[in-house]
C-alpha cells in the first residue's frame, strides 16, 4: 500500500496526506469515543467522559516524556494545580468561606466561569512547569525521574497541608460539574491539536534528535535545555488544563486523587500505547481507559452479550496488571511501536530505535532498509532541520 | 497485516480472561425472595470493598444487609422490602462517581456512601444532583451536609459521631483514669483526625488536663518513627493518637513500646479493632479506643452481641465497632420513610431526618439539626486492648463539654 501511494502521489502531496492523517487519526479516535459515549446511558457516559479526560492527561505526558525521552513522575503535579485552581475559583464563595476559611484573599473572593477556569488552569500549569523546568531541565535519566518525583511529593504535601491555598487533606466539593461528553471531547481534542502542532515545530524536532542521541545533538549545537523546557511548559499547560477538565467532571477534588495512583496509571497508558508517538498516547489513554472502566464495572457486576458476571474484588486490578506486564513483554515499544497513525494503518516499519542522528553518525545513508524512519514521530524531519553550525554553543 | 506481537497479545489476553472466567461469578439475574411483597426500596451502596475504606465500609454494609433481611422478613417498610445494590469504589473518585450514576440508573432511590466525606464526595455530588437522600453510615465529621456541599447538602447525613463528641469522650476518659498529662499525636491525612485531636485538646484542658506536647505527621511522609520517638520520651501520662489503620499505626505503637514507653495509647474509632495490632503481646498492650461497639464479642447491648456473632458465623467478622452504624443508618432511613408515609422523595426524607431528636437506633439515640448532619452527644464504648485481647470497659458520654443540641 505504501509503495502504491508512493508511486501515485508526488512527494509534497504524500507529505501533506501523511501530516493530515497523523493529526486526524487521534482526533478520529476521540470522536469515536465521544460519539459512542454520547449514546450510552447516563451511568456509562461517566466512564466515557473519564476516558477522554484521562487521555488528555496522557497526551500532556507525551508532549514532554515522549518527545524528550526523559521520564517525569511530576506531571500530575500540574494536573493537581490546574484542578485545585479550577475547583477553588468556581466553587460558590459561600462554600469557600465555610470550608476553606483560611484561603488567601485572591483565592477566596473571585468566581470564574467554566471557560475562564480552564484557561487559568492551563496558564497556572504552564507557569508552574516553567519554574520547575528552569531548575530541572538539565537533568536526564534516573536523576530526572527522581527530581520530578520530588516535585510531585512537594506539590502533594503543600496542597495537603497549606490551608491558605486549599482545603488541606479534605475535599473541595460543590464544584460545577460542567465536563460532559462535549467538553471532555473538545478538551481532549485541543490537547491533541496542541501536541500535534508542537511536534511539527523545529524545536520539537531538535528535542527528538536529542532524545535519539544527546551527545550528537549537542555536537551540532542543539540547546537541549531550551527545547526540553519548551516541551515541559507545554506539557504543564496541557496537564493543568486536563486537571480542570477532571475536577469539572467529578464535581469535587481532594489531593489524594491527584497523586501516585494517577501518576502511575497515566504513565502506564503512555508506555503501553507507545510513548514516542501521539497516536500511541491517544491509543494508550483510550484503550486502557476503556479496559479499566470495563474491569472496574465488572467487579460490581456487568453483562456482556447477555451473560451476567461479577469479578471478585481485586481481580480487576490483577487482570489489568497482568495485561500491562504482557503488553510490555510482547510490545516493549508500545502497541503502536511508537509509530504515528498512518504508519500503523499502512503497516510501515517502526522507527529506528536510536533515530536519525545515530544513523547519520554511524554512516547510514538513510535509504537502506532499517535506516528509513517511515511514519515515525518526526525524527526524519529532525534530521532535515538540524543544521551543523561550527562554533554553535552547546548547552 | 496482523503483526506477530498482536497475535501474541491476543493469546495472552485470551489466557488472562480465560483464567478470570474461572474465578468469576457467572449468573443470570436471580430475583431475591422477600417476605414483604411490595415494590423494593432500593438503596444504592457506593462503597469501598477493596481498598483504604474497606475495613470501615464493608462491615457497616454487611450488618445493614443482615438488618434489612430481618426487616424484610417482618413485612418490610410499609410492606416494601429493602434491597441493596452495591458498587465498589476502590476508594477512587472516578469509580465513586460512576458507581453512584450506575446505582441510580439501576433504580436506587436512596444513596449510601463510603465512610469518609473526602472519598465519598464524588458519589455524594451525584446523589445530591439527583435529589436523593444521601447517607453515609459512619463518616465521623460534620462534612456530610450543607457545610461542605452547599445548599444541596441538606439531603446528606452521616450516622457517625461529630468529632467534638469523640474528642470530649477521650478527654473525659483520661481525666477519669487519672491520666492528667497527655501528648497529642495528629495524623494530618484526614480532617477527622485533626478535628478529633483538636477537640480533645480543648476539652482536656478545660477539664484540668495538661498537654505536654503536640506532635504530628502525615501518613506517607515517613516521619512516624521520629514522631513516635518524641512521643515515647515526652513523659506524658498518656498518648492520644488520631490516625487510622494504615501502616503507620502499627509502626507508631511498635516504636513507642520498643522505646520502653508502656503508658496508655488512646485513640478514636479509626484505630479500633484488633486486626492491625502488632502480634507481640508486649507491644499490643495498654491501648484504649473510643468506639461505637465492641468487636471482641462482649458489647453490653445483647442485640449488638447477637449481630456480631451472626456476622462472625457468616464469615464476615466485623473489624471495627463501626459495624453497628450500618443498622443504625438503616433504622434512620426506615424511620424517615415511615414518618413521610412511604415517600422516597429526597427532600421529604431529609426533612424527616433533620428533625430526628433522640431517635433510638442500635448505636444509641440519634439527633440531627440544620447545622449538624452528624450525630452529637452519643455515648461511646471504651475498649481496652491488653495482650492482644480486647475487652469492653464502659460506655462514656461526652459530658458537659460535648456539643449539646438544644431541641
Amino acid at each position: 500500500m505504501a509503495g502504491g501511494a508512493r508511486g501515485v502521489l508526488p512527494e509534497p502531496a504524500r507529505a501533506r496526506l501523511r501530516l493530515a492523517a497523523e493529526a486526524l487519526g487521534p482526533l478520529a479516535l476521540i470522536a469515536i469515543v465521544a460519539l459512542v459515549g454520547a449514546q450510552l446511558s447516563t451511568a456509562d457516559k461517566t466512564d466515557a467522559i473519564n476516558v477522554l479526560v484521562i487521555t488528555a492527561i496522557v497526551v500532556g505526558l507525551y508532549v514532554f516524556i515522549g518527545n524528550s525521552g526523559v521520564i517525569s513522575f511530576g506531571q500530575i503535579s500540574f494536573v493537581a494545580i490546574g484542578a485545585f485552581a479550577a475547583a477553588i475559583w468556581t466553587t460558590p464563595v459561600g462554600t469557600r468561606d465555610a470550608t476553606m476559611p483560611d484561603l488567601f484573599g485572591f483565592l477566596a473572593s473571585p468566581r470564574l466561569t467554566n471557560l475562564e477556569s480552564l484557561l487559568v488552569a492551563a496558564g497556572l500549569g504552564a507557569v508552574m512547569s516553567l519554574v520547575v523546568g528552569l531548575a530541572l531541565m538539565r537533568l536526564s535519566g534516573l536523576s530526572a525521574g527522581i527530581a520530578t518525583f520530588a516535585v510531585l511529593e512537594i506539590t502533594y504535601n503543600v496542597l495537603a497541608n497549606w490551608e491558605k491555598i486549599g482545603p488541606g487533606p479534605t475535599v473541595i466539593a460543590n464544584v460545577p460539574a460542567t465536563t460532559g461528553i462535549p467538553q471532555a471531547a473538545i478538551g481532549c481534542a485541543i490537547a491533541i491539536a496542541a501536541a500535534f502542532g508542537y511536534q511539527r515545530t523545529r524545536s520539537c524536532r531538535l528535542l527528538r534528535a536529542s532524545r535519539a542521541d544527546a551527545l550528537a545533538a549537542r555536537g551540532i549545537g542543539v540547546s537541549i535545555f531550551r527545547h526540553r523546557l519548551i516541551a515541559f511548559v507545554l506539557s504543564g499547560a496541557i496537564c493543568g488544563f486536563a486537571g480542570a477538565l477532571y475536577v469539572h467532571e467529578l464535581g469535587s477534588v481532594s489531593v489524594t486523587e491527584l497523586y501516585l495512583a494517577l501518576t502511575f496509571s497515566t504513565l502506564s497508558m503512555l508506555v503501553v500505547g507507545g510513548s514516542q508517538s501521539l497516536w500511541g498516547a491517544t491509543m494508550g489513554g483510550t484503550l486502557l481507559g476503556v479496559l479499566y472502566s470495563f474491569l472496574s464495572n465488572a467487579v460490581s457486576g456487568t453483562t456482556v452479550f447477555g451473560l451476567s458476571f461479577t469479578l471478585p474484588n481485586g481481580l480487576n486490578t490483577i487482570i489489568f496488571a497482568v495485561l500491562f506486564v504482557g503488553a510490555l513483554m510482547l510490545a516493549p515499544r508500545g502497541l503502536t511501536r511508537n509509530r504515528e497513525f498512518l504508519a500503523v494503518a499502512l503497516g510501515e516499519r517502526a522507527p529506528h530505535p536510536r533515530g536519525p542522528v545515530a544513523i547519520a553518525l554511524a554512516g547510514g545513508d538513510g535509504e537502506s532498509p532499517g535506516d528509513v524512519e517511515t511514519g515515525s514521530s518526526g525524527g526524519e524531519a529532525a534530521s532535515r532541520s538540524v543544521k551543523f553550525t561550527p562554533g554553535q554553543p552547546s548547552p | 497485516m496482523i503483526h506477530r506481537s498482536w497475535l501474541k497479545m491476543g493469546v495472552v489476553m485470551t489466557g488472562v480472561f480465560g483464567l478470570a472466567l474461572g474465578m468469576v461469578d457467572v449468573s443470570g439475574a436471580a430475583p431475591a425472595s422477600h417476605a414483604a411483597n411490595g415494590k423494593p426500596i432500593i438503596i444504592g451502596a457506593v462503597i469501598d470493598e477493596t481498598s483504604t475504606m474497606k475495613p470501615f465500609d464493608q462491615p457497616a454494609l454487611e450488618a445493614a444487609e443482615i438488618w434489612a433481611k430481618k426487616v424484610n422478613s417482618k413485612g418490610g417498610v410499609l410492606g416494601r422490602p429493602i434491597e441493596f445494590k452495591v458498587y465498589n469504589t476502590e476508594s477512587q473518585a472516578t469509580l465513586a462517581k460512576s458507581g453512584a450514576e450506575k446505582a441510580i440508573a439501576a433504580g436506587a432511590q436512596i444513596l449510601w456512601v463510603t465512610c469518609d466525606a473526602t472519598f465519598a464526595a464524588p458519589a455524594v455530588e451525584v446523589g445530591l444532583s439527583h435529589h436523593l437522600l444521601t447517607i453515609s453510615p459512619c463518616t465521623s465529621t460534620n462534612l456530610m451536609g450543607p457545610e461542605k456541599f452547599g445548599p444541596a447538602g441538606k439531603l446528606a447525613f452521616t450516622f457517625g459521631n461529630e468529632p467534638s463528641t469523640t474528642g470530649a469522650v477521650i478527654a473525659r476518659l483520661l481525666i477519669q483514669k487519672g491520666w492528667k498529662t497527655a501528648t497529642v499525636v495528629t495524623d494530618h491525612l484526614l480532617t477527622y483526625f485533626v478535628d478529633v485531636c483538636g477537640n480533645f485538646t480543648a476539652d482536656f484542658e478545660k477539664l484540668g488536663g495538661k498537654i505536654v506536647s503536640q506532635l504530628s505527621y502525615t501518613t506517607g511522609d515517613h516521619t512516624v518513627s521520629q514522631v513516635a520517638s518524641k512521643a515515647a520520651s515526652s513523659g506524658a501520662a498518656a498518648t492520644v493518637l488520631c490516625t487510622t489503620t494504615t501502616a503507620t499505626l502499627p509502626t507508631f505503637v511498635t516504636s513507642v513500646r520498643t522505646l520502653g514507653n508502656t503508658k496508655p495509647i488512646v485513640g478514636p474509632w479509626a484505630i479500633d479493632g484488633g486486626f492491625w495490632e502488632p502480634s507481640t503481646p508486649k507491644i499490643s498492650t495498654n491501648l484504649w479506643v473510643a468506639t461505637y461497639a465492641s468487636v471482641f464479642g462482649d458489647d453490653p447491648n445483647p442485640t449488638v452481641r447477637s449481630l456480631f456473632h451472626q456476622m462472625k458465623a457468616e464469615g464476615e467478622t466485623p473489624l471495627t465497632g463501626g459495624f453497628v452504624l450500618g443498622p443504625s443508618a438503616l433504622e434512620g432511613i426506615i424511620t424517615a420513610i415511615e414518618r413521610e408515609k412511604g415517600s422516597l422523595t429526597g427532600e421529604k426524607l431529609a426533612t424527616a431526618v433533620v428533625h430526628f431528636r433522640d431517635v433510638a437506633t442500635l448505636s444509641g439515640p440519634v439527633t440531627f439539626s440544620d447545622e449538624y448532619h452528624a450525630v452529637v452527644s452519643r455515648r461511646e464504648r471504651i475498649v481496652e486492648i491488653t495482650h492482644d485481647k480486647g475487652r469492653y470497659v464502659e460506655s462514656l458520654s461526652p459530658g458537659k463539654y460535648g456539643l449539646v443540641l438544644h431541641t
